[in-house]
């Protein structure tokens, strides 16, 4: 199986074809496809309110969309599919007021025998730079340090996916920069593909291999924008260099103009 | 894992708990404090005792002393073979408490059960709705004679008179607190496919543990009033039994001696329900001081 996978690694991990979602009459996104690559890190970037994190609920299976279909693996999704984790933009709300920062880990994987279980834990725990504070409560910890609670929590569960909803929106600027190093360094390290929902440009840049732009609503795809930015990144040299800062600004252009019109095509 | 456990919290809990306790009282000494609580009963005591006096009330309140030395006979003994107990604590004080706190269980499983359920359906809860404000805004108390004629006369009635009357704001509180564990919580268990008993156990029931332990504090004591309005007719024993049966033989200090022990029972029971909310709910008082 893993040979399999590696044989098509050209092929996307995940692939939105016509997705659209509609409440009621409000017409949230439109039509959109996009192919998310394997083993890289994408993101979805958009104005504030252009259902992006509608979009993420519908790749995630936690919701249905109105028309299109979802293909993770080469199967359609419907429920959250095994292989997937996610972090949440509201650290507080996602994790566990009740348990310690160690159960909080595990507690996504009941199902592995006990010794298997304390590896991964540990595992996940060191990666993100909170050993020693596995009896923590989360409550007890800083933003940024629950944040990181919450990408352990999503690594503990060895995804193939991990899925980021404004992941680093209530974290100050600092934490935020240490944060988006971990994952670009995680990322490396692990191959796991990542799908991060963001409204900010910068980060979008920094962090992305692949960046799909929305308009605003009812969102389509405004354009697709490959990365070549080289690894490893740091926010000094990286976001000094011309080709980030010619990414950005075309970023920056095509959110402003699907926003002078409106988002129509 | 155990035993490492308790230290690290332990620690960082006395550290930030202690100055802002010391802050908070740090005017007073301790001796001050202490003879500042003692006021207030002692006025009480002294008021009482000037009752017991005057011409009204002098025929029907003991002194203090009196009502203290009679409730020490009739509720503790001298005999080891009774274990120090007197005979008003075999035959009357251990059946109350046992049909009150047997009375609060059943509430306890009956809310909890049901507001689990409630709480996460918003078509039940919708449906049920009129049904629990009928419940609750009904004065059980004058449901006692339904109570008797549907169960007859032994603890039975009694027991689901404390019951009916407690559950509702279990019942409530259950309800608002599942409701309160929140949208994110449930949709991460979704994402890690988190089995049903596991959700229902280990974030439902934590995540409303709050406002459920809230909800029993208020059934508790509730269900130390339904319990001697249980016993006021139609009973061979119980405190509210003898509260009747002493006044009927104008034993007034027998009466304000069950006074007394009613007023310590309420009070230890609340102590003990303290203690287990500390317990269980150590997380949230933790949670909750970090964030007001």
């Amino acid at each position: 199986m893993t040979e399999h996978t590696s044989t098509t690694t050209q092929l996307p991990e995940l692939q939105l074809d016509g997705i659209s979602k509609s409440y009621g009459d409000n017409l949230a996104v439109r039509s959109i496809t996009a192919s998310i690559p394997a083993h890289k890190v994408s993101v979805i970037v958009g104005p504030s309110g252009c259902g992006k994190s509608t979009l993420l609920r519908i790749i995630s299976g936690l919701d249905e969309p109105t028309e299109g279909t979802v293909t993770f693996e080469g199967n359609p999704v419907h429920g959250v599919p095994e292989g997937l984790a996610m972090v949440f933009q509201d650290y507080s709300r996602s994790l566990y007021p009740w348990l310690r920062v160690d159960k909080n880990v595990a507690f996504p994987l009941s199902k592995l025998p006990a010794a298997e279980r304390d590896a991964r834990v540990a595992e996940a725990i060191e990666a993100v730079g909170l050993k020693g504070r596995e009896k923590l409560y989360p409550w007890q910890m800083s933003g940024g340090m629950q944040q990181r609670v919450a990408i352990a929590r999503a690594l503990a569960s060895q995804p193939k996916l991990l899925l980021m909803d404004e992941p680093y929106a209530s974290v100050d600027a600092q934490t935020r920069a240490d944060l988006e190093d971990l994952l670009l360094k995680i990322q490396r390290k692990l191959g796991i593909t990542v799908l991060i929902v963001t409204h900010d440009i910068d980060e979008s840049v920094y962090l992305a291999d692949h960046i799909i732009v929305l308009s605003t609503p009812p969102s389509v795809v405004a354009e697709t924008i490959d990365v070549d930015l080289a690894h490893p990144r740091d926010h000094f040299s990286t976001k000094t260099h011309p080709r980030f800062v010619e990414i950005r600004g075309h970023v920056t252009q095509l959110l402003r103009h699907t926003e002078l019109t409106g988002g129509a095509a | 894992m155990a035993s490492a456990a308790p230290s690290v919290p332990a620690a960082t809990s006395a550290s930030t708990a202690a100055p802002a306790r010391r802050k908070r009282r740090g005017t007073l000494s301790r001796p001050a404090r202490i003879g500042l609580r003692l006021i207030v009963p002692i006025l009480i005591l002294l008021a009482w005792y000037a009752l017991s006096q005057s011409e009204a009330g002098g025929l029907f309140v003991p002194t203090p002393l009196n009502a203290f030395v009679r409730a020490g006979e009739m509720f503790l003994s001298p005999d080891p073979s009774q274990l120090f107990l007197g005979q008003a604590t075999y035959h009357d004080f251990i059946p109350s408490v046992s049909r009150a706190l047997a009375g609060l269980a059943l509430a306890i499983v009956i809310g909890v059960g049901l507001g689990i359920v409630l709480g996460l359906s918003p078509l039940l809860t919708a449906l049920f709705q009129p049904l629990i404000h009928l419940g609750r805004s009904l004065p059980s108390p004058a449901l006692l004679g339904v109570f008797f004629f549907l169960f007859g006369i032994g603890d039975a009635p009694k027991i689901f008179l404390i019951t009916f009357s407690v559950v509702w704001p279990i019942l409530f509180n259950t309800i608002d607190g599942v409701k309160s564990v929140g949208e994110t919580r449930a949709q991460a268990a979704a994402i890690f496919r988190i089995p049903a008993h596991l959700v229902l156990g280990k974030i439902v029931l934590p995540g409303a543990g709050p406002k459920i332990f809230a909800g029993i504090r208020t059934a508790m004591a509730m269900s130390l009033i339904l319990m001697i309005i249980s016993e006021l007719q139609k009973s061979e024993n119980g405190l509210g039994y003898l509260l009747i049966s002493t006044q009927r033989q104008f034993d007034y200090a027998g009466f304000w001696a069950v006074l007394i022990v009613l007023a310590a029972l309420g009070v230890v029971m609340n102590f003990i329900f303290l203690l287990i909310e500390r317990r269980v709910l150590a997380w949230h008082r933790g949670a909750t001081a970090q964030h007001d």
